[in-house]
């Protein structure tokens, strides 16, 4: 399955290590990425991910971190199929 | 400190910039180490109102600052050096984070002009323990320096609580500049429980015929014993607790069936397999816990309260989700009848059938026993704390608890060495309680230097150690598991630890014959200061029930399958 993230997350030193590091720790394959500055004090990262696990979990997860400001998660169906990444099939 | 430095500003180092910050945190007790690059903030230390405890590794002093934290419910605060010194806190900060402890971790960091650099004594203690920490800091400014300090508290101690680690460079403790303390705005409340939701759990609860309760070591963490208590005894819905759930229930409360799980008793596992509905509170379905977890409450609906969003449906998709603090929760549940008389019935016979039986025909002093003779002597308010492996096991099945906080075991983690050095941040913590250290053979000697912490700082703490001369769970594994194929388990080569103990200036006795037992406990326990008392037990004892991994719970082995016992 396949997801895309929209999170908003402050500048702190770490986030976005913190950030990325939690999706793959997860069980989340990283696809696309792009960061961008996002206000006087934020960032803007989209994401594509895969996995057979739960999107709405992952993003209860993100959630938890509190570098992350936001996480939208947008529909599989509007995702474009990335080609660098294959999802991670992990028992739960 | 002065409180005129709040008004007008004057030049303080950042050393001294923390320690006030830590003082107005209310922190009375640090354990730590120090060395190179902390040594700025040592020497500021001086003159603090602060007590420092100097621990002998820094993995004690973690441990110890974690115990201090489950006992308070306050932030225990630790404090190393870079480097090796960071290192070897990950494991302290790796059990708070698996156990939900709040701590605050402050590492010493070489100079910022030096990070990236490979410089002596530096490691990236950021990056390492991003996995196992709530949120973490690298300080760059002494102006922020309050704050940060202010936000790790808040974060350790709110919602789930855990580890926060604050790094610190040395340019910056040593470095001067101005700091303002600004009071932080409060995190935002968790929300109250949604009316339709406990609704939703009303129904469900009113409508089960088999309904049964999973409490766990949120509970303790919310202070929210009471409540559940009261829901318990309003609803009569049977409760099972997890390994942090132990002490919730009194031991022998109607409707209690005991701890689930791997070693849990079997009147909890055949509850849970053949309840309708399970309401989990405070728990996270760990596979000790849960045992195959697909076939885990086979039939059971679930209603899952929890302040953590993310441990909704993470293992087990939840019918009725509340996240919210658990009292709010359990009191706005209220089926509209108690549980149903013949499933009450049924799992108290349950209860009887599996009752724990003191008759096994062990060779010499056998540890369940002593451990069941010692609850019935032990003084009111006793904290045991725990290591990890078969004793941790029996001291779950066996020990009685009033309050779960009495019960410090790593859960999460599993951390052979914690029961020492938690034994010090317990008596620390709470110096009117006795606190006793249950240990083995192999986990006292992963911290037994803290033996000179004792000594040190002459904390009473009462070290009772089994000694099956093995590492007797992996020696069980390996003979029913491993074909009896044993592989690095055997310990016949122990030290003397009565004379490791009395080396460290610890009064200590060994026995190893039944008759010696009463006599021995009321001498550890009557002791004028810290005391270990080493119990020789028969190695090939094993802990019953165990359920095999990939079986679900109620495929207990109730005895070695080739062996009369």
């Amino acid at each position: 399955m396949y997801h895309s993230l929209d999170i908003r997350l402050s500048a702190s030193e770490g986030a976005v290590i913190r950030t990325l590091g939690l999706i793959e720790r997860r069980g989340f394959s990283l696809g696309k990425c792009s960061i961008s500055e996002a206000g006087s004090n934020g960032r803007s990262m989209q994401l594509t991910v895969a996995s057979s696990r739960s999107g709405d979990l992952l993003k209860r997860q993100l959630q938890r971190l509190h570098d992350v400001h936001s996480v939208e998660l947008k529909p599989a169906v509007s995702i474009q199929k990335s080609p660098g990444i294959r999802p991670i099939n992990r028992r739960t | 400190m002065n409180p005129s430095k709040q008004l007008a500003p004057e030049l303080l180092s950042g050393s001294q910039v923390l320690i006030e910050a830590l003082e107005r945190n209310g922190v009375k007790q640090i354990f730590g180490y120090p060395g190179g690059t902390i040594m700025p903030v040592y020497d500021a230390l001086v003159g603090s109102t602060m007590k420092h405890y100097l621990c002998r590794h820094e993995q004690g002093a973690a441990l110890a600052a974690d115990a201090y934290g489950r006992v308070t419910r306050k932030a225990g605060v630790c404090m190393a050096t870079s480097g090796p010194g960071a290192t070897n806190l990950v494991t302290g900060i790796a059990n708070a984070f698996m156990d939900s402890v709040p701590m605050v971790v402050i590492t010493g960091q070489v100079p910022s002009a030096l990070q990236g650099t490979d410089a002596f004594q530096e490691v990236d203690i950021f990056g390492i323990t991003l996995p196992v920490v709530k949120h973490s800091y690298i300080v760059r400014e002494i102006a922020d320096i309050p704050r940060i300090v202010d936000e790790a508290f808040q974060l350790a101690e709110n919602g789930r609580p855990g580890p926060v680690l604050i790094d610190l460079p040395k340019d910056i403790s040593a470095g001067t500049g101005a700091a303002v303390h600004m009071p932080l705005a409060p995190l935002p409340a968790a929300p109250d429980p949604d009316a339709s939701t406990l609704q939703a759990a009303s129904d469900m609860l009113s409508k089960a015929r088999r309904p049964l309760v999973i409490a766990g070591g949120g509970i303790a963490i919310s202070n929210s014993v009471e409540a559940f208590r009261r829901f318990a005894e309003r609803t009569a819905v049977p409760v099972t607790t997890t390994l942090k759930g132990l002490g919730i229930m009194p031991a022998d409360a109607e409707g209690y069936v005991g701890m689930l799980g791997m070693h849990g008793n079997g009147a909890a596992n055949h509850a849970v397999q053949n309840c309708d509905l399970l309401m989990v509170v405070g728990a996270r379905f760990d596979d000790r816990a849960t045992g195959h977890l697909a076939q885990f409450a086979p039939s059971a609906r679930v209603i899952h309260i929890d302040i953590d969003a993310a441990e909704i449906s993470k293992l087990r998709k939840a019918d009725v989700a509340i996240v919210s603090e658990l009292a709010p929760a359990l009191d706005g549940i209220r089926p509209q009848h108690k549980a149903n008389t013949g499933w009450r019935a049924q799992c108290a016979g349950w209860t009887r059938e599996f009752a724990w039986r003191y008759d096994a025909p062990a060779k010499g002093i056998y540890a369940p026993k002593l451990l069941r003779d010692l609850s019935r002597v032990q003084p009111a308010g006793m904290i045991t704390t725990c290591d990890v492996g078969q004793h941790q096991m029996w001291v779950a099945q066996h020990c009685s608890f009033d309050d779960p906080l009495q019960h410090l075991s790593s859960g999460g983690l599993g951390t052979m060495g914690y029961g020492l050095p938690a034994a010090i941040g317990a008596k620390v913590a709470k110096p009117e309680a006795t606190v006793l250290c249950v240990s083995g053979d192999g986990s006292i000697m992963m911290n037994v230097q803290e033996l000179a912490t004792l000594k040190r700082y002459d904390i009473d703490v009462k070290i009772l150690l089994f000694d099956n001369s093995a590492l007797g769970l992996v020696r069980q594994w390996q003979e029913i598991f491993f074909d009896g194929n044993y592989s690095e388990v055997h310990l016949s080569d122990n030290p003397d630890f009565a004379g490791v103990a009395r080396a460290f200036g610890i009064q200590a006795r060994s026995i190893s014959e039944p008759d010696e037992v009463s006599g021995a406990l009321d001498w550890l326990l009557k002791s004028d200061g810290a005391a270990m008392l080493h119990v020789a037990i028969d190695s090939m004892e094993n802990v019953w029930p165990l359920v095999p991994p990939g079986k679900p719970n109620h495929k207990m082995m109730r005895s070695n399958p080739d062996k009369a016992r």
